[in-house]
């Protein structure tokens, strides 16, 4: 876990590339990796790699990066962990290959050598890297299928920089600091910017699971290797040619416990964020399964809540004991919460309106001296725990007819949107007719922040509409849905996950956690469990149900539990950032999906905050 | 080996043209021509003296035709009878819908050329159209790529960077005296800038060297401003430089023969343009070229031209006290030539990168 950043001078006019930048630019996430730090320039500097290591896997000096290969030929920098990396290095040592290290960055030289950017479909993992291909003269970049690692890059023309961080790119000096209407929209729209959008023009993010080759003229398109809808989409082709079986729980309770394992591979200690949830609870007895003894969890608990429903830390104590770990609870109140909101604000690598708790737990592991930690993220979006799983397949069957009369949808919006006003509705009724009748558009009501017709009020008009143009919002939703699979179960998983999840919820749990220096890991954001998943989806229809996540530690979870009625991710911050005004009567955005006032403060709050360091940078 | 491709290419002017977008386009076509995957090249031009023609085998200009639907029939017609053609060269925005056509009638690629301030702000909604199915489009400079691409709904990955190349002629030697004295310059310590001076182009600063002068003047008295080229806005130039007092100190040459120009600047002392609406400016590289140091706006395609400060130096263009002291500055300080750093621009860097962007296309 760590941060990367390189500048490829490619094209013939450029100079040299300009090593003060890429230490700037290096430095600027020092947080990411705090136990190192590296810097490669080539001989005729037209090409540079900068590094920040947070040591994980292999602790020695051999595991330091960039890395070069043997042959002088590869140089890579890393971001992220690749949990099959000793079977990877188990099947190349018997292809002859030699070894210098026991990295996993290692692995990634040697599988380039020989498979090139195929290379991307062998790993199972997070990452962000580049490879500096020397006899070729190319530079080879990747992501993660989930996105789990960012990467960003920006190519004027001359020159292609990038970095794990869009500030960290804008630190260097080198790149236009112009903002993109995009992103302004794109976070009104959705509480967060969404891939391949930035709040700066001139930076784009690499897509989750693409990969991307720049050459002597410039960046190419990127490529992309994974597609979650597309997984889900085979799954269901695969079940209609040799007809559904039903997993057997044993089985999939097999592929949870494998992917856990995978997630375990480490040489340091692994933790664990513990709620009183079933996901971060199942993995936490899955880990024991796995073997791991020695497991310190650490549980959020706000002041505000003790003694009341929402606490979270008596449950999650209960499980502790269960699972024998060494627990911690961490009590946050208002006070800490401002004292840190200038830290937040800067460590937000992009705006967003959620972060605040992982950013809190995960201070509270580095507190404890962990450096790496397991999440439950992802648990909703693969075992349909949100209400877009019921709400969204419901809205598309019954508005979908009368949606399809043309302009009957829009009349209906403008003429409602006033008796809405009138009775304090939530704005997005007004839209039910024009947007719901599909699933981009109903996903968009779902999940929206504030409409597309309401982004006047919030943005300036000009700003508003060029935005609206570069976005197309409702293309870039149903990008997320190509190739389309047929059961709305699969449907809802894949824009959940390639979209709220992927994000907002990795995005966040990615700066809010590196900024204490922790690596966070998702057992359940995994490529190779998704596709048992996707089976079981095309199988019986449904997602799986949770309590087959829930029953999978051999240990049972204590009964309080399965029975325990969802809350998400909830915290007092409404109360904090409104004092009370807006209550916390509409909190659990994570939970419902329903952005209300609350959120659309907040919101406020952290576009205020962005521009003013945008303006002061 | 990929296939060798054929290339229509719709131009303003190229073979008997003259400025820059003909020089730009007499270099294209030779890099194209010089490139072992162009098959052949069929130049149509709007403009050309009568009687010119293209020097290398694989190009072939087409008579000029330059009324518009006297072009556009014209360009039909070669299609279909002189094709079939791989790739419609679209040599200016002027042309694109025309571009646009000929693609979806024929299903070649389409590449088109940028410029400077006609591509910096969106064009017409017809243009903007036949952008969009651009399989590349190469500019002059990264501003104006930074600007289409503010307006262009073409993925950034299909924009490239072709910057203008300086032609062989212009290269370093010893001060001419007889240049000199023929323009009554001699033991003048001489600030040059090249370029129109249309009404037009009241952006690209004389006014604001001429008021400069004035400080300059007091810092050097051997300073003199020779403007080089003509227009219509000479006269309000002129009028200025009375007003300030500096009737001797600003010289209007007109326009001279290459020749000349080579020897000014050899034999000036700073190359001055602090232009806001450069494509690129590829005088500042002529003038580098042969050894002169350069002064450029920072706000433009002259950013490029000088290489980042590379190849001269870089001031903020609107403000007269920068622009004095620079001035200044170069006149009593001399900076080395930036001989080395000009050698991105010639012409074997540029062919180079023709064929490598060929080659996109080709795949």
């Amino acid at each position: 876990m760590c941060g990367v950043n390189g500048i490829f001078a490619y094209h013939y006019a450029a100079n040299a590339i300009d090593r003060a930048e890429l230490l700037r630019t290096r430095d600027h996430m020092a947080a990411r990796g705090p136990d190192a730090e590296g810097l490669w320039i080539s001989s005729d500097e037209r090409v540079g790699f900068g590094h920040r290591r947070l040591s994980i896997i292999d602790l020695s000096d051999a595991g330091r990066q960039p890395m070069a290969s043997a042959d002088g030929r590869l140089i890579v920098t890393f971001n992220g962990e690749i949990y099959n990396y000793q079977a990877l290095r188990e099947k190349l040592l018997a292809q002859g290959r030699v070894f210098r290290s026991n990295s996993d960055t290692e692995v990634l030289l040697h599988l380039y050598a020989l498979k090139g950017p195929e290379m991307v479909h062998e790993l199972r993992g997070m990452f962000a890297f580049a490879i500096w291909d020397e006899w070729e003269r190319i530079l080879f970049l990747a992501r993660d299928p989930y996105g789990i690692k960012p990467l960003y890059y920006c190519d004027d023309g001359w020159t292609f920089r990038f970095a794990s961080q869009v500030k960290a790119l804008l630190a260097g000096g080198g790149v236009s600091r112009d903002r993109d209407p995009a992103g302004d929209v794109g976070f009104h729209l959705f509480g967060h910017v969404p891939e391949p959008f930035t709040t700066h023009r001139a930076i784009s993010s690499l897509p989750a699971g693409s990969t991307l080759i720049v050459d002597r003229v410039g960046a190419r398109a990127p490529e992309r290797y994974h597609s979650i809808a597309q997984v889900y989409q085979d799954a269901e082709s695969r079940a209609t040619l040799r007809g559904a079986s039903a997993t057997e729980p044993e089985e999939f309770r097999e592929a949870l416990l494998d992917s856990v394992r995978h997630h375990l591979v480490a040489d340091v200690p692994v933790g664990a964020f513990l709620s009183s949830g079933i996901d971060s609870s199942s993995l936490v007895g899955l880990m024991r399964d796995a073997g791991q003894r020695d497991i310190q969890t650490v549980t959020l608990s706000f002041a505000e809540f003790v003694g009341m429903p929402e606490d979270e830390a008596p449950l999650a104590a209960e499980i502790a004991r269960t699972y024998g770990t060494r627990h911690t609870t961490r009590r946050i109140d208002e006070a800490e919460f401002e004292s840190d909101l200038p830290r937040i604000l800067a460590a937000m690598d992009q705006p967003s309106i959620d972060g605040i708790n992982t950013w809190f737990v995960a201070k509270a592991a580095r507190e404890l001296g962990l450096k790496v930690a397991i999440s439950g993220l992802g648990g909703d979006e693969l075992f349909g725990g949100y209400p877009s799983f019921h709400d969204i397949p419901n809205w598309v069957r019954l508005l979908g007819f009368p949606s399809r009369a043309p302009l009957v949808g829009r009349l209906a919006r403008i003429a409602s949107q006033q008796i809405t006003g009138m009775f304090g509705a939530s704005p997005k009724a007004a839209g039910m007719l024009e947007y719901g009748g599909g699933y981009a558009g109903a996903y968009l009501l779902r999940r929206g922040l504030f409409m597309p017709w309401e982004l006047s009020e919030v943005l300036p008009r000009d700003v508003a509409k060029e935005g609206l143009r570069r976005l197309a919002p409702l293309a870039l939703i149903e990008r997320e849905l190509t190739p389309r699979p047929s059961l709305p179960a699969a449907c809802v998983s894949a824009l959940e996950s390639a979209l709220y999840m992927k994000n907002q919820l990795l995005r966040d749990t990615d700066w809010a956690s590196m900024a204490h220096s922790i690596e966070v890991r998702t057992p359940l954001v995994d490529a190779t469990l998704l596709r048992r998943v996707a089976e079981i989806v095309a199988a019986t229809g449904q997602a799986p149900n949770k309590l087959s996540l829930a029953d999978a530690p051999s240990r049972a979870l204590p009964p309080g539990v399965k029975g325990r009625p969802k809350t998400g991710f909830v915290t007092p911050i409404a109360t904090w950032q409104t004092h009370g005004a807006l209550g916390v009567r509409r909190r659990g955005d994570a939970a419902t999906g329903d952005k209300g006032p609350w959120a659309r403060a907040w919101a406020d709050v952290i576009w205020k905050g962005a521009e003013e360091a945008c303006r002061a940078a | 080996m990929p296939r060798r491709l054929s290339v229509l290419a719709l131009v303003t002017d190229a073979f008997g043209g003259y400025g820059g977008i003909a020089q730009y386009n007499r270099d294209l076509l030779r890099a194209l021509a010089d490139s072992a995957l162009i098959e052949r090249v069929i130049v149509l031009p709007r403009i050309a003296e009568s009687g010119a023609a293209s020097p290398w085998p694989k190009v072939v200009q087409a008579k000029p035709r330059y009324e518009r639907l006297s072009y556009s029939l014209n360009a039909l017609t070669a299609a279909s009878r002189k094709g079939p053609f791989d790739v419609i060269f679209c040599g200016h925005l002027y042309h694109a819908p025309l571009a646009g056509a000929l693609h979806r009638i024929t299903g070649a690629r389409t590449w088109h050329q940028m410029h400077g301030i006609d591509a910096w702000d969106r064009p017409s909604r017809l243009v903007c159209s036949a952008l969009r199915h651009a399989d590349l489009v190469t500019t002059v400079s990264r501003y104006t790529r930074k600007r289409m691409l503010e307006w262009a709904s073409v993925s950034p990955e299909r924009v490239r960077v072709l910057p203008n190349t300086v032609r062989s002629i212009f290269s370093a030697g010893p001060r001419s005296e007889a240049t000199l004295a023929k323009f009554g310059l001699a033991r003048a310590k001489i600030v040059l800038t090249v370029s129109r001076v249309a009404k037009t182009d009241v952006y690209k600063g004389h006014q604001r060297v001429i008021e400069a002068m004035v400080a300059v003047r007091k810092a050097e008295p051997e300073a003199r401003y020779v403007i080089v080229g003509d227009g219509d806005g000479r006269v309000a130039l002129q009028a200025l430089a009375e007003r300030l007092s500096l009737g001797d100190t600003v010289r209007f040459l007109g326009r001279v023969d290459d020749n000349d120009v080579v020897a000014l600047y050899r034999s000036a002392d700073a190359f001055v343009m602090p232009s806001v609406k450069e494509g690129f400016g590829i005088v500042f590289v002529e003038a580098a070229a042969c050894g002169l140091p350069v002064i450029a706006g920072n706000r433009d395609g002259s950013v490029d031209a000088l290489a980042d400060g590379a190849i001269g130096r870089l001031i903020d263009p609107l403000s007269q006290d920068n622009l004095a002291k620079a001035m200044i500055d170069v006149l009593l300080h001399r900076p080395p030539a930036a001989l080395a750093a000009v050698q991105r621009y010639t012409y074997p860097r540029f062919a180079d990168h023709v064929d490598a962007l060929v080659r996109t296309l080709a795949a």
